[in-house]
């Protein structure tokens, strides 16, 4: 058997808390003014007029649009067997069940 | 598990000494690399100095609050990722510290691989709190460039942990202190070292992707969405995540070094005591420099950015094949 990994959660919010310290004096150490209300607070979107807010977000079935692309055989597949119809999902249900089945009867016959 | 007092003084004082350690090495070894990369594509380049000057000069910038921000997760998402990034180097061993890894015993490895996962996410946070549209894309490739690499990245913990329990069994052979005194390469045979090898390339690959380097920084793309999550982070705010990723390459590099390379230079030369603790201190920043050359420099001056498909093919398709491969070769050599 594999050594087992371990780890303490309280330790490690205790040096969080003092690192978080520490992060937020290095922060203080900075300017903290800045030209409210000015073109300064502006979006940057090359020069764009930016969309309204609601619109700047990534939609959610695009967040994991780099997987989709790379994996869209695979996907596809599955999509296809995704009909939507219960009277396929009871059979692949029962399908799955009987090579199990199957299968272990197999393995027991060994 | 019990927490000692020696372990809650320890913390205290070494979180501070190893955030002050890692973001001086890590500002030092970020103008190695300006200045080699420059050399490469025959530029002077800036002084080595120049990434203490680039921070000293946010901390004086004006810290803007983009109008619609979310204005508290904003502000908060820089400090969280510098910290959570400085807790990690608390899990790490640094060659000729022989107080490191200061929490032994208190997390392994795979906490390590966890831990460092914080940091990118609460960027990805902070890029989405910011309302900007450019920051959006950047925190969704992040998330997939980083889903992709931590697929290679378990598998080459797994094979040297595996490896390492089965040399040494009933040992907790995920512990960093452990696999540091404990190098693979003279225990395995011709297959091992070929497995190790394999496992190597694969860290050597992951190690851009965690970092956000050329060429699997899509997430960032300076030309394409103006630096990704961090489009609309300006003064201190975008300097605290300056020493964040600083402090991450040192964190990277010395896990890299933990992993393959956890050898010291005074058994070999026959010094010992604090001069020997010198001296091996001395060879980790230079393993560590080495590294940091050949993960960040080399590629980023070598080859062209890549596609976020490409990156996700790259990741699960051919490094993980690499590392799966090298775990066969570990099993059975």
């Amino acid at each position: 058997m594999l050594g087992l990994p371990y780890w303490n959660p309280l330790i490690w919010i205790f040096v969080f808390i003092i690192a978080l310290a520490l992060a937020y004096y290095f922060r203080s150490r900075g300017q903290k003014k800045y030209k409210k209300g000015t073109a300064q607070t502006e979006i940057f979107l090359s020069g764009e007029a930016p969309p309204e807010a609601e619109e700047r977000h990534v939609k959610a079935h695009n967040i994991y649009w780099g997987f989709f692309e790379t994996l869209k055989g695979y996907y596809k597949e599955n999509m296809r067997a995704h009909t939507g119809i219960v009277n396929d999902y009871v059979i692949w249900f029962v399908a799955l069940i009987a090579l199990t089945a199957v299968i272990l009867f197999v393995v027991g016959l060994l | 598990m019990i927490i000692t007092s020696g372990a809650i003084l320890g913390a205290v004082v070494g979180t501070i000494g190893l955030s002050f350690f890692g973001i001086f090495c890590g500002l030092l070894y970020k103008g190695f690399d300006r200045k080699i990369a420059a050399h490469m594509q025959s530029r002077t380049g800036p002084p080595v100095i120049q990434p203490f000057l680039d921070v000293s000069k946010f901390m004086i910038k004006d810290t803007v609050q983009p109008e619609r921000a979310l204005t508290w997760l904003y502000n908060a998402a820089p400090i969280i990722c510098l910290a959570s990034m400085i807790t990690v180097l608390l899990y790490l061993p640094f060659g000729g510290l022989p107080f490191t890894p200061i929490l032994s015993g208190y997390g392994d490895l795979i906490l390590l691989v966890y831990l460092l996962i914080i940091p990118a996410l609460v960027m990805i946070v902070g890029g989405f709190a910011s309302s900007s549209p450019f920051a959006t894309v950047g925190g969704q490739r992040k998330m997939i460039t980083m889903m992709s690499y931590e697929f290679p990245l378990a598998v080459v913990a797994i094979a040297i942990a595996w490896k390492l329990n089965a040399l040494y069994p009933g040992e907790s052979v995920f512990g960093l202190a452990f696999i540091y005194s404990h190098p693979l390469w003279g225990s395995v045979g011709p297959l091992g070292i070929i497995g190790l090898l394999l496992l190597l390339f694969s860290l050597v690959i992951v190690t851009p992707g965690q970092l956000a380097t050329v060429p699997f920084d899509v997430c960032e793309a300076g030309p394409e969405i103006a630096e990704g999550v961090a489009t609309e982070y300006s003064g201190r705010n975008f300097g605290l995540f300056y020493l964040a990723d600083a402090v991450k390459t040192i964190a990277v590099g010395t896990l890299m070094i933990a992993l393959f390379f956890p050898y010291d230079l005074s058994p070999l030369i026959g010094i010992s005591g604090p001069a020997g603790h010198i001296v091996n201190f001395l060879f980790f920043l230079l393993k560590l420099f080495l590294v940091v050359i050949l993960t960040v420099t080399l590629p980023r001056v070598a080859v062209a950015r890549l596609k976020i498909s490409q990156v996700t093919t790259t990741y699960w398709g051919i490094v993980t094949g690499i590392a799966v491969l090298g775990l066969i070769f570990i099993v059975i050599g």
